[in-house]
């Protein structure tokens, strides 16, 4: 039996506040509630935000799936209502901020779940360390917040940057070795995360023996691939590494296409992660790899549970596999899941002391919390995906799962595609 | 040290995405040069002309090439609307009304492209097949080479429209002296109507040019705005040749100066050039206090 009491804090303040201003409907305009009746010492409540619209759209689908998924096994598990409310966050930090002010002033909340991207799980974090809430965020790689921000309330349990190099040095190691690449280019977005996730892989491939033939940064926003596009053929770079957003990855395949030019291994993080990735480019995004948490094949961890619980609620066509986000955001709801249980409580001080104590198994595979919200070095599967026949596959590491397939090596010429 | 090819090769990328610049600029430079107007929609209205390509190639199918003459067709209406019912009212209240107005007006398009067609990004296809073109040890992107050869005829077209047309020398004379071109029987008031439709209906082609090459959001249009009058600033108020010429510089100088200071320096390699060329050379490079050629 879950024990809600909780002390007196800003968020009691804040909600105070906002019920003056804000009563009734009109507060929730535009969240999706789903689970309980709402409020009360009953219910577990959550707020999160999800990308519907903007730059992360292509992936707010499927992170609401595997939300709703997760809260309906929550629903089962616990003996009394969960509840998510979740607003569009638009792809906007900014946005973000509004709508968990605005979702905690109207309900006695009890958890944040996170949006998608480091740009977006970063500013909901920001809320829920200034008003003392349990955080659990998925999609979001980079580390250097949980080292610098004084992180209290924020876990992670995703794949991190180092867990991102690690694994794109063993997706390497599948290829026999008289047929491994050897020159490595990084195309470092000018962002934090990029330069992290650059630092990481040039660290880890070099320790590996691999040469980093090319390391350039771009913007962002960046619509313009053709100089490093040419830059990456002058280097000889036969494996390409990289963190666009999805527009920015999308934008850069086609332009590789344009320029007749293709490496022979793709990995782009974040980017190829969203359904968009092959609804924009078809069979020329096939072998495009990315590491998004969780990849079809992964097998353990409720994995099977969670398939059967995808295909009751939504169906699965001839040929298609649940998309990746679907598994990530399902692991937060399994993460969060596992430290109400270990709590018997959602006292935040509680959740906190088994968040940062207890083993979490998750569909993404097994893992503890350091004190500042990292999944502890090592732990996670952090799996490898590949765009295949308009699905993503695992292909790292070995698996046996629904969806796992042989690393599909080299890319050939776009002549032969 | 950047080896030749690379250098040739970021050159050439350069000339191609120089000629995208200089048509985008184009409907701004005339705009400014006749009008003394400075237009801080048009890199919104280019942004419209890209949806209008976009709605047209995803509904009907239709090729961008097709979307870029109803791109131009539809803002050259707008254009002369906003003329006539909106800018001609608050004309002689001072420069700042219209500037005002306009700004207005680029923040109302952005919001109403959110509402219509979110967020997301979007572009077209060039719908013509066409393999990437091999010039020494440089390879040219097929659609780049289009959208340049598209551009290139935008801007002649537009340079012999002023320079062998009647309605283009009275536009020329209006530019020029527009109390002179009155006694002279032009109806200046019809000219500055025309003359905002070109401009804001070469900011849509542009933006259908655009929408084949790099993915579009209702957020473009700043970013346009702003390498629209480095090209303006660079090649001068009102003059068709400087805004090719302009457009070209800015293309080469960004892509040669990435390969030297990386991609970070992009967007500040070009307004360098901005703010270096206003200090140096405030008239551009082919500038005049006249318009049109």
């Amino acid at each position: 039996m879950v024990d809600s009491d909780r002390s007196q804090s800003r968020r009691t303040y804040l909600k105070t506040l906002g019920a003056a201003g804000t009563v009734g409907m009109s507060g929730l305009a535009g969240c999706t509630l789903l689970g309980g009746s709402g409020g009360g010492g009953e219910t577990v409540t959550i707020a999160a935000t999800i990308p519907e619209s903007g730059q992360f759209s292509s992936l707010g689908a499927a992170v609401k799936r595997g939300y709703e998924l997760g809260v309906a096994m929550m629903d089962e598990a616990l003996d009394q209502d969960v509840e998510l409310i979740m607003q569009d966050d638009e792809s906007d930090p900014e946005v973000v901020r509004q709508s968990l002010t605005q979702i905690t002033s109207n309900n006695e909340v009890d958890m944040i779940w996170g949006s998608f991207s480091s740009l977006l799980v970063t500013a909901g974090s920001a809320f829920a360390e200034g008003q003392g809430i349990p955080f659990i965020g998925a999609f979001f790689a980079y580390e250097a917040p949980h080292r610098n921000e004084g992180y209290e309330w924020t876990y992670s349990p995703f794949p991190k940057s180092r867990d991102v190099a690690r694994s794109t040095a063993g997706l390497l190691d599948l290829i026999p070795e008289s047929e491994r690449p050897s020159n490595v280019g990084l195309w470092e977005p000018n962002s934090g995360w990029g330069e992290e996730q650059a630092d990481y892989w040039e660290q880890t491939l070099t320790d590996a023996g691999y040469d980093v033939v090319l390391r350039e940064t771009f913007s962002l926003g960046n619509q313009d691939f053709a100089t490093l596009i040419s830059q990456s053929e002058s280097a000889n770079v036969e494996a390409l590494l990289s963190t666009p957003t999805p527009p920015g990855g999308i934008t850069a395949v086609n332009q590789m296409q344009e320029n007749n030019w293709s490496p022979d291994v793709l990995k782009f993080v974040r980017a190829a992660d969203p359904t968009a990735w092959w609804s924009a480019l078809g069979e020329s995004g096939a072998y495009a790899c990315m590491c998004p948490g969780w990849v079809p094949g992964l097998t353990g961890g409720g994995n099977e549970a969670m398939w059967s619980a995808y295909e009751e609620e939504y169906g699965l066509d001839d040929g298609e596999l649940i998309r990746t986000p679907v598994g990530g955001a399902y692991n937060v709801a399994q993460t969060a899941l596992q430290a109400i249980e270990g709590s018997s409580s959602t006292d935040p001080g509680a959740l906190q002391e088994t968040l940062r104590s207890a083993e979490f198994e998750t569909v993404i595979g097994s893992f503890g919390f350091e004190n500042n919200g990292l999944p502890s070095e090592g732990d996670l599967t952090a799996p490898t995906g590949q765009w295949w026949e308009g699905n993503q596959h695992t292909v790292y590491p070995d698996a046996d799962g629904r969806g796992a397939i042989d690393f599909q090596y080299p890319i050939p010429p776009w002549s032969e595609r | 040290m950047v080896a030749t090819d690379l250098l040739v090769q970021s050159l050439l990328n350069g000339l191609l995405l120089g000629g995208i610049y200089a048509v985008a600029a184009l409907g701004l430079s005339l705009v400014f040069g006749i009008m003394d107007i400075v237009n801080l929609a048009h890199g919104h209205m280019l942004m419209v002309g890209a949806y209008v390509a976009i709605v047209l190639f995803t509904a009907l199918g239709l090729t961008p090439i097709v979307g870029m003459v109803v791109a131009f067709a539809v803002l050259f209406v707008l254009g002369m609307a906003l003329q006539r019912f909106v800018l001609e009212p608050v004309v002689g209240e001072g420069m700042e009304q219209p500037i005002i107005v306009l700004f207005g007006l680029a923040l109302m398009l952005q919001s109403i492209g959110r509402i219509v067609v979110g967020s997301d990004a979007q572009a077209t296809d060039i719908g013509i097949p066409g393999e990437a073109i091999t010039i020494g040890a440089a390879t040219l992107s097929f659609p780049r080479v289009v959208t340049f050869v598209l551009s290139i005829v935008l801007i002649l077209g537009t340079w012999a429209f002023l320079k062998y047309t009647t309605t283009g020398l009275a536009i020329r004379a209006t530019a020029q002296n527009s109390s002179a071109a009155q006694y002279m029987g032009i109806d200046t008031d019809n000219i500055y109507v025309l003359t905002l439709g070109i401009g804001t209906g070469l900011a849509g082609a542009a933006g259908a040019l655009l929408s084949m090459l790099f993915p579009i959001t209702p957020f473009v249009g700043w970013s346009y705005l702003l390498k629209a009058f480095a090209v303006v600033v660079l090649g001068g108020v009102g003059s068709v040749a400087g805004t090719l010429v302009g457009g070209l510089i800015l293309g080469v100088s960004e892509n040669v100066g990435v390969l030297y200071l990386g991609g970070g320096f992009r967007d500040i390699i070009s307004f360098s050039i901005f703010v270096l060329v206003l200090l140096v050379r405030p008239h551009g490079l082919f500038g005049s206090s006249g318009g049109g050629e």
